[in-house]
């Protein structure tokens, strides 16, 4: 009986000491440095300067022109381009394209105010009828005022890149290019 | 054989007081035995288990971005992951390349001296010469090691207040030293 007492204390005499504090003293270091937010990323290209590779004869009608789908923002709303062309607010003709509607947004300190919103669900709508004209095309230029946060383009860029139809995702235009701010 | 055996046997000349104190020592050392045995086994375990864990994820993260007062990424429900790029931060009061603290940011803006051709320039010096520095070191390494491929991808971490016009300088001056893809990383809101 009593040997088998001393065996057992043999047994435990394994100093876990150090091994523990170095556990304890890594684990919260490792927690701390651990982000707690996953991260993801949006591929963005910029605009490539040079001759294209493909020459295009100048055409007059409007349908053979490249569609370079273009949304930019500014403080009044979003305004479209397609072909070169506005799509107009039949409301408002000289104004952009989108009015910012009414809603509501976090301030700096992360409360919600009442504020002038982008109204993202018309620009879906109008870029899904776009999407749909033109299924083969996934390039969409965004440009913005230079005052223009930037959590206001990752909006765009999220609303532009794919929508809900039904319980499916559909692509609209992925590809993003940043093309430098109109002043 | 005993007996010879005992004649080989060093005897100190405090025996006796050694044999005392061993069995002092032997006493407390029983106490002490009594204290362990609390078990930490299990408590190890875990804490093992939680170890090898956070050492693994700590190793997958190809970028490492810690958000915080300065530094408020914007949310996006995009899928794409990180990827071990040359990473350039900008937050409320820097910009920061590969970890090394580059340029001061002002209210969104940066300081005219440090731009070439004044307020109105898009080239900022200091970015443009960090940003050489770490594209000459990443055409270094592909010389070296042929798994490594220099593809003008960067990592641009951005604060959400950031204005448009600051990112068109970033982007500018990195495309400026041959970064002309980027990977704009945001909190995801998927998952």
């Amino acid at each position: 009986m009593a040997r088998k007492k001393r065996a057992s204390t043999i047994m435990e005499e394994i100093n876990m000491r150090p091994a523990m504090n170095l556990i304890l003293i890594l684990i919260p270091l490792l927690l701390t440095s651990m982000e707690s937010a996953k991260i993801a990323v949006i591929n963005v290209a910029t605009p490539q300067i040079g001759p294209s590779s493909v020459a295009t004869p100048p055409t007059d009608t409007p349908e053979d022109k490249p569609l370079k789908l273009t949304v930019a923002l500014t403080d009044r709303g979003i305004t479209v381009f397609a072909r070169e062309q506005v799509i107009e607010n039949k409301d408002d003709p000289l104004g952009p394209t989108i009015l910012k509607k009414d809603g509501e947004e976090e301030d700096a300190s992360g409360k919600k105010v009442n504020a002038k919103v982008y109204d993202l669900e018309k620009l879906v709508e109008i870029i899904q009828d776009i999407k749909d004209a033109n299924p083969a095309e996934e390039n969409i230029i965004i440009t913005a005022e230079p005052n223009i946060k930037f959590k206001y383009i990752m909006e765009i860029m999220d609303a532009t890149r794919e929508t809900k139809v039904g319980e499916k995702l559909k692509k609209l235009f992925p590809n993003v290019v940043l093309s430098a701010g109109i002043a | 054989m005993t007996e010879e055996k005992r004649t080989y046997e060093y005897i100190p000349e405090n025996y006796e007081q050694e044999i005392l104190m061993k069995k002092k020592g032997s006493k407390e050392k029983e106490r002490s035995n009594e204290m362990q045995d609390i078990n930490i086994n299990s408590l190890m375990d875990i804490l093992t288990i939680m170890l090898v864990f956070l050492l693994k994820s700590y190793a997958t993260d190809p970028i490492n971005i810690v958000p915080g007062p300065d530094l408020d990424l914007a949310k996006s429900s995009s899928l794409l992951t990180p990827a071990a790029t040359v990473s350039i931060t900008v937050s409320k009061s820097a910009i920061v390349v590969d970890n090394q603290p580059v340029l001061v940011v002002k209210d969104g803006k940066v300081e005219a001296s440090q731009k070439r051709g004044g307020e109105d320039s898009y080239f900022i010096i200091p970015l443009s010469k960090a940003l050489v520095e770490a594209a000459e070191k990443k055409r270094r390494l592909e010389a070296v090691n042929p798994t490594v491929k220099f593809d003008g991808v960067c990592t641009i971490v951005m604060d959400k207040e950031t204005p448009y016009r600051l990112l068109t300088e970033v982007m500018y001056t990195a495309g400026q030293a041959e970064f002309s893809n980027y990977k704009f990383a945001a909190i995801s809101t998927v998952g």
